[in-house]
């Protein structure tokens, strides 16, 4: 029974907060006379204090810097050091061919601009970029990995990616002069003739490196900082089309609701009606098998390597639920940069932007969910799972305006010539 | 009359402690919100009391049955999104702290909207819902 003397608690954060509504409403009063003329080339659409909400929430950035409390050489500069030279370092795979920085390309996005990412054979997903990743909960399209240094251990010892083994990492790493005075930097140690500290060391100190990674900022970051500070001449500078395609994501486009926040991502899964069928054969079962691979994982934050005694950060470990609507999720990317990172999908299966949001447009509904039933106990009937994915049925210019915004979330700093490591000494 | 002796002090036994538990049982939390069933009154409040979107947090619950009806047995939380027909991605754990409270960990509202919480209140083969709705933006 649903208690209707809980009214109030459906009353907008805004209207909760008085002083919330004052800058709302001093914000609307600044931007309404831009709604309509405007300076050549200055053009400011009349957004509502809904638009205005849902825009800001994307920003600030950068965020704030924040330590992994997982690794106990996280933002340590020697660790840093040592996770740049892991990372491009071939002789971490076992034909000393590729390096991670083979597939994760800083030109093309951190990513590698292929359908299907190719290690030592091709596997089964798209190449996610790596720009970004210290503000992620889960790593890897399934989530399968809750900690970055995990996510990095993986394709080491993934046969069809890198094919190394425990002990075959921490002999290169013993054995090579440059790389075990790195590790004496980062960890304060030689490496030790234990394999698998050595091989969880690698993998600290690859994601001490990747938490560097930090898109830089970009012309929507401007223009939302603009709009924060009431500065409507500056905001005025967006690009028209890109204003216009924000309208549209941020509103009847519901994007913002799984891109959401700075790093347009909520940092969980969903279905989205892309096929999941591998070109080997067999279904990509996402999610759900991400989640049966955490619970194995001896390398997951509830385990033994955790640098943090409390164990605090494994809250979503601990809860996360193994149920049916995992099916054929996947993680809502990020859209920092994601002009630079084609083609997309967790298969690589649409080519542009354009076709992704013209996917959205045209989604099938029935084709989505109806047959995977949500089984939640609590809930009186099995029903579909998410309906909110509807066709939006925009039209061409408007996909046009999406494709125009998203273009705004590219940085000029990304690919930028990196300055080779000074040996170590 | 010593059967009858017996009986009445079994139902003392039985009945004086229930009546206890019942008399000083507050199912209102400072700065809680209160839902009713037929059979239950149960306050809640969030920990941290504003809901972070994509954010893990508590809820701490008091219960308390109405007039004759058995105490708790136990007691469960869950999100759900009415609009998109999905709930929560991890599964909250119920902890009883005595007095009629509980403690939920482990809850996310992933993502902005219409949110319900819904509680179970169980006793003597009998599940009480309750539900409660929450705005995230």
């Amino acid at each position: 029974m649903r208690d209707e003397s809980l009214t109030g608690s459906r009353r907008s954060p805004v209207t909760r907060h008085p002083s919330r509504l004052l800058i709302v409403g001093a914000m609307l009063a600044l931007f309404a006379p831009w709604g309509g003329a405007q300076n050549p080339g200055e053009f400011l659409l009349d957004f509502s204090e809904a638009e205005l909400r849902r825009i800001l929430q994307h920003g600030p950035w950068p965020p704030p810097a924040s330590r992994d409390p997982s690794n106990r050489v996280s933002g340590n500069a020697g660790a840093i050091a040592f996770g740049e030279k892991l990372f491009f370092e071939s002789r971490l795979s076992a034909k000393g061919s590729i390096s991670c920085g083979t597939c994760h390309v800083p030109e093309r996005g951190w990513s590698d601009g292929r359908k299907l990412g190719v290690g030592l054979v091709e596997v089964d997903r798209n190449t996610p970029t790596v720009q970004n990743v210290r503000t992620h909960r889960w790593f890897g399209w399934d989530g399968s990995s809750d900690n970055l240094w995990s996510q990095s251990i993986r394709p080491l010892l993934d046969t069809r990616e890198m094919g190394m083994t425990e002990r075959q990492v921490a002999e290169t790493v013993r054995s090579d002069a440059d790389l075990a005075c790195r590790y004496e930097k980062a960890f304060g140690a030689r490496p030790p003739a234990d394999d698998a500290a050595v091989l969880v060391a690698v993998g600290k100190a690859l994601a001490a490196f990747q938490e560097t990674l930090v898109s830089g900022r970009t012309p929507f970051d401007d223009f939302r900082d603009a709009l924060a500070n009431g500065n409507h001449k500056a905001a005025a500078r967006y690009p028209q089309d890109a204003q216009k395609g924000l309208r549209i994501f941020a509103g009847k486009g519901n994007c913002s609701l799984c891109h959401f926040g700075p790093n347009f991502t909520h940092g969980e899964f969903h279905e989205i009606g892309i096929p999941v069928f591998k070109k080997a054969g067999g279904v990509d079962w996402g999610r759900y098998e991400g989640i049966k691979r955490l619970r194995a994982n001896r390398f997951n934050l509830l385990g033994p390597f955790n640098d943090d005694p409390a164990r605090a950060d494994g809250m979503s470990t601990r809860h996360v639920a193994l149920v049916p609507q995992t099916f054929e999720q996947f993680k809502v990317p990020t859209l920092r940069n994601v002009a630079l990172t084609a083609p997309y999908m967790h298969n690589g299966h649409l080519a542009t932007l354009a076709d992704v949001v013209r996917h959205y447009s045209e989604i099938d509904p029935t084709l989505l969910h109806m047959a995977h039933m949500y089984f939640d106990p609590l809930v009186p009937e099995a029903v579909p799972t998410d309906t909110l994915l509807k066709p939006l049925k925009l039209s061409s210019i408007e996909i046009s305006y999406v494709v125009a915004f998203l273009m705004t979330l590219t940085d000029t700093e990304t690919g930028k010539p990196r300055n080779p490591l000074p040996a170590c000494r | 009359m010593r059967i009858a002796l017996k009986i009445c002090t079994f139902l003392a036994a039985a009945i004086v402690p229930f009546s206890a538990v019942a008399q000083s049982c507050v199912a209102d939390l400072p700065g809680g919100r209160k839902v009713e069933s037929e059979h239950y009154v149960l306050s809640y409040r969030t920990r941290p009391e504003k809901v972070a979107i994509s954010q893990h947090f508590a809820v701490e619950i008091a219960v308390c049955p109405k007039g004759g009806d058995p105490a708790p047995e136990s007691v469960r939380v869950d999100g759900f999104m009415p609009d998109h027909n999905h709930g929560m991605n991890y599964r909250a754990v119920v902890k009883p702290v005595g007095d009629g409270r509980y403690e939920a960990a482990g809850l996310m509202f992933h993502m902005p909207g219409k949110w319900d919480f819904i509680f179970e209140v169980r006793a003597a083969g009998r599940t009480d819902r309750m539900t409660a709705t929450l705005l995230l933006q």
